[in-house]
């Protein structure tokens, strides 16, 4: 007994004395290698996807086109070039001797599949009632694809920028594959994968752009706590990490060696349900917008106000175009007092206020609204969840509530789905004739300077008589200093394809 | 004779556990808040986008329908198809886990039960004094420390100050576990502090009591040597105990590790269980449960056979401990 004690304990000192001086970082290597640490460990489905493993999707697969980083504007992906005359049928010239990852090449006939899977009803296609415009597809040759709509719709081309549209090979049988073996026309091709634990993208070879990517590999490591994330970057075993907090973000901003980027802002959509009371009186929302101090808001999410962090009580984000700028309204408590006592509320109310918890400002937002509207007699009543438990339970269905929207590029789409008395996911319960007919009229309208103007009258409306406060907040990314050329459109599609080690 | 018959007893009862088990493990998933489809789709998902995923992983069945199929694919070694990442197989994801959970395991016994052991053994023996102080003190003090707040501690010293274990146990693309032990020190260390004050503690009073029985006061008086006496006489009997505790807690340590693995980003059964009840993926948290009950059952059998071994009126009476 007394041996084998003995051999136990020199078996774990000499174990643990190896291991401990086995060293830390391996030697660097020779080729170009990117890590990133990616907290959503979910393999991607286009079509099916809640679109949070860009850095996957956007590597493997390709779109007809595709935006700029800087400057919003598209350019010519799969998809060379693009006309419309009447906003009504579009001709699509497709890039001539591209390869999937597969080796088969890629035709009108892969954009076609495409586009019709989004009306397969078995397969549920997030994008179905979007491209439900589509009333034929002609392929009058393998590089040509004409889409006739049933009706006109002057920004179509930015329906297909949207995560959930990348182009799929018509050989690919999905439902019997699912996503086990990603595959695309996309600048990095899947080499491995390790379901939940990591991915290696190697360089495709034949990737239509010769010089690119620069990067001879994309490791992507799936890490789901973000604080893991951030200490394999701090401890030099990634290179990037997307989406961190912004308590994260400013501890790195601070620290040598890092950066942090903010490639884009995100909507958190303070719905004023309109069909309900209390919102449902145009002055107890007024009394809600006369409570926000912007300025409290941005420093709550460690933003700063006009640089990372906007406000404003339409549905556009300020950074767009069709912004209008509109004077803000500025914190009055005594005039939100007024408003409630008009509406029949002189002691003050309680209005239920549902959040996702664990979404990135979900719980700060709900904690600082709370603050900001208690010295009104607002009184909001926090009911926070986990996210999926918020959307398939609450979302929509709630008095008050804070969601997470992606951005469109088009601002129209999202009228059209979330302000629209008929929306799919109108989670404010807008139904104001005069907000459909401004909507209906941008989604048509062909002639650009009339189309502003519509969005103009449409913003005065919203602040007039709105159900949304939009908080926009920065999609923050943080990586090494050497890390260059990180380039990240509003599309939230990453273009690692650029991105380079100094 | 006797201690077969309490062998097939024993095991009999161990597949009952197991089946009542993967029955209510089952129905807990089933009554678990969220949803699956909601999960994969997000934001974005419509009603039909919904119920088309839904039929697609057969949720819209009958209730018994699913389990006997869950139970019945089980049963012929299908863990089926995870929810979240359609078209990958459950077994492809977790032996993998499940192995690196045994290699952290067996890391951390090996840490921590030789050391346990040794120390209890010591503050046994010399009980009252100095020295027993010590050992007791450090086994309360790691013992009162949660797993996420030793992890943190190991990690500043070892990780952050001296830069020689690495900060998180990730483990490299193109690397295996074993190219990579050294992601092993920091986790198995959390779970020594844990455990060493448990056990050392048992091993100590269990010590205590069988360096008092007068079988031991006999062999001294008789003149043996102490250290015969400690190491051939009492140990044996004073080992039972502390087999228990850590037959106990064998469930617990390979696959209970849920926070020591979160916190070092360990790839093992404790983070995917963690991961799959996060993303509702349901065979997934049925197969990481049901596999975590099962070494439950089969170490609690075994600790139960161990104990009926080393103590002789159960091994040869068929009494019950």
């Amino acid at each position: 007994m007394k041996k084998i004690l003995f051999a136990l304990v020199i078996f774990v000192l000499g174990f643990s004395t190896a291991n401990l001086f086995a060293g830390g970082e391996k030697e660097t290597e020779d080729k170009m290698v990117i890590r990133v640490a990616e907290q959503v460990p979910n393999l991607i489905t286009p079509g099916s996807w809640d679109g949070q493993a860009f850095s996957m999707n956007s590597s493997i697969y390709e779109y007809l086109l595709e935006m700029d980083a800087e400057t919003g504007e598209l350019h010519p992906s799969l998809a060379t070039e693009w006309s419309t005359e009447d906003g009504k049928v579009w001709t699509f010239k497709l890039r001539q001797g591209v390869k999937f990852h597969n080796g088969s090449s890629f035709t009108s006939e892969d954009v076609k599949f495409t586009l019709e899977r989004t009306q397969d009803p078995d397969l549920g296609h997030l994008k179905a009632q979007d491209f439900s415009i589509i009333e034929r597809i002609d392929t009058p040759d393998d590089h040509t694809v004409i889409i006739t709509l049933k009706s006109v719709r002057p920004t179509f081309m930015y329906q297909l920028t949207d995560y959930n549209m990348a182009i799929l090979s018509s050989e690919y049988d999905y439902g019997k594959l699912g996503e086990s073996a990603p595959m695309g026309t996309g600048p990095f091709k899947l080499s491995q994968l390790v379901p939940k634990e990591s991915a290696l993208l190697v360089k495709n070879p034949e990737y239509w752009e010769p010089s690119l990517p620069k990067a001879e590999e994309l490791r992507i490591y799936f890490v789901a706590d973000m604080e893991a994330s951030v200490s394999l970057l701090e401890a030099g075993q990634v290179d990037v990490v997307p989406q961190v907090s912004p308590v994260i973000a400013r501890r790195l901003t601070d620290a040598a060696g890092f950066k942090v980027v903010s490639p884009y802002q995100e909507h958190r959509f303070v719905a004023l349900v309109a069909d309900r009371e209390p919102f449902s009186n145009n002055d107890v929302r007024l009394a809600m917008k006369y409570c926000i101090d912007p300025q409290i808001l941005a420093r709550a999410c460690q933003g700063v106000l006009g640089e990372t962090f906007f406000y404003n009580e339409t549905p556009i984000l300020n950074r767009l175009a069709q912004f209008k700028e509109i004077t803000f309204r500025g914190r009055n408590i005594e005039k939100a007092k007024e408003h409630l006592a008009k509406a029949g509320y002189p002691k003050g109310l309680t209005v239920e206020l549902y959040y996702a918890s664990d979404h990135p400002y979900g719980s700060e937002l709900a904690q600082t609204l709370k603050e900001l509207a208690a010295p009104a007699g607002i009184n909001l009543d926090l009911k926070g969840f986990p996210r999926d438990i918020y959307l398939s339970q609450y979302w929509l269905n709630a008095p008050m509530s804070i969601t997470g929207w992606g951005v469109r590029v088009d601002p129209s789409m999202l009228l059209t789905l979330a302000y629209h008395s008929e929306g799919p996911w109108n989670e404010s319960h807008m139904n104001d004739t005069e907000v459909d007919d401004l909507i209906d009229s941008i989604a048509s309208e062909v002639d650009n300077a009339k189309r502003q103007s519509y969005y103009d009258r449409l913003q005065e409306l919203f602040v007039e008589r709105g159900t949304v406060l939009n908080i926009q907040v920065p999609y923050l990314v943080a990586m090494r200093s050497n890390v260059q050329d990180y380039r990240q459109p509003a599309t939230m599609l990453c273009q690692y394809k650029y991105t380079y080690i100094e | 004779m006797e201690f077969f018959k309490r062998f097939s007893k024993r095991l009999g009862f161990m597949f009952v556990t197991l089946a009542v088990m993967s029955f209510i493990i089952f129905l807990l998933v089933e009554i678990m808040p969220g949803d699956v489809a909601q999960t994969v789709l997000g934001q974005s998902a419509t009603p039909e986008s919904l119920k088309a995923l839904r039929e697609a992983m057969g949720l819209n069945d009958p209730i018994m329908v699913r389990y006997f199929r869950w139970a019945g694919g089980i049963l012929k070694g299908d863990l089926g198809e995870s929810f979240y990442m359609r078209g990958v197989q459950i077994s492809s994801i977790f032996w993998r886990r499940v192995g690196h959970s045994i290699v952290l395991a067996l890391t951390a016994l090996l840490f921590y039960v030789p050391l346990s052991l040794f120390f209890g053994v010591v503050a046994g023996v010399k009980a009252g004094k100095f020295t027993d102080s010590v050992i007791s003190f450090f086994g309360l003090a790691t013992m009162a420390l949660p797993e996420f707040v030793s992890g943190v501690i190991l990690i500043t010293i070892f990780s952050v100050s001296l830069k020689i274990l690495p900060i998180t146990s990730v483990i490299p693309i193109g690397e295996n576990l074993w190219q990579n032990l050294k992601i092993l020190v920091l986790p198995a260390l959390s779970i020594t502090f844990v455990m060493f004050g448990y056990v050392s503690r048992m091993q100590r009073s269990s010590m205590i009591n069988v360096m008092n029985s007068d079988y031991v006061r006999a062999a001294i008086l008789k003149g043996m040597p102490r250290g015969y006496v400690i190491f051939r006489h009492a140990l044996k009997n004073a080992l039972l105990p502390s087999i228990t505790i850590i037959g106990m807690n064998m469930g617990w340590l390979f696959g209970g590790l849920i926070v020591v693995e979160t916190l070092f980003g360990f790839p093992g059964l404790g983070s995917l269980t963690m991961s799959a009840i996060k993303t509702r993926d349901i065979p997934l948290i049925e197969a990481c449960v049901l596999f975590i009950t099962l070494v439950f059952v089969v170490s609690t059998f075994i600790t139960d056979m161990l104990y009926a071994y080393l103590n002789p009126r159960i091994r040869f009476k068929g009494g019950e401990a």
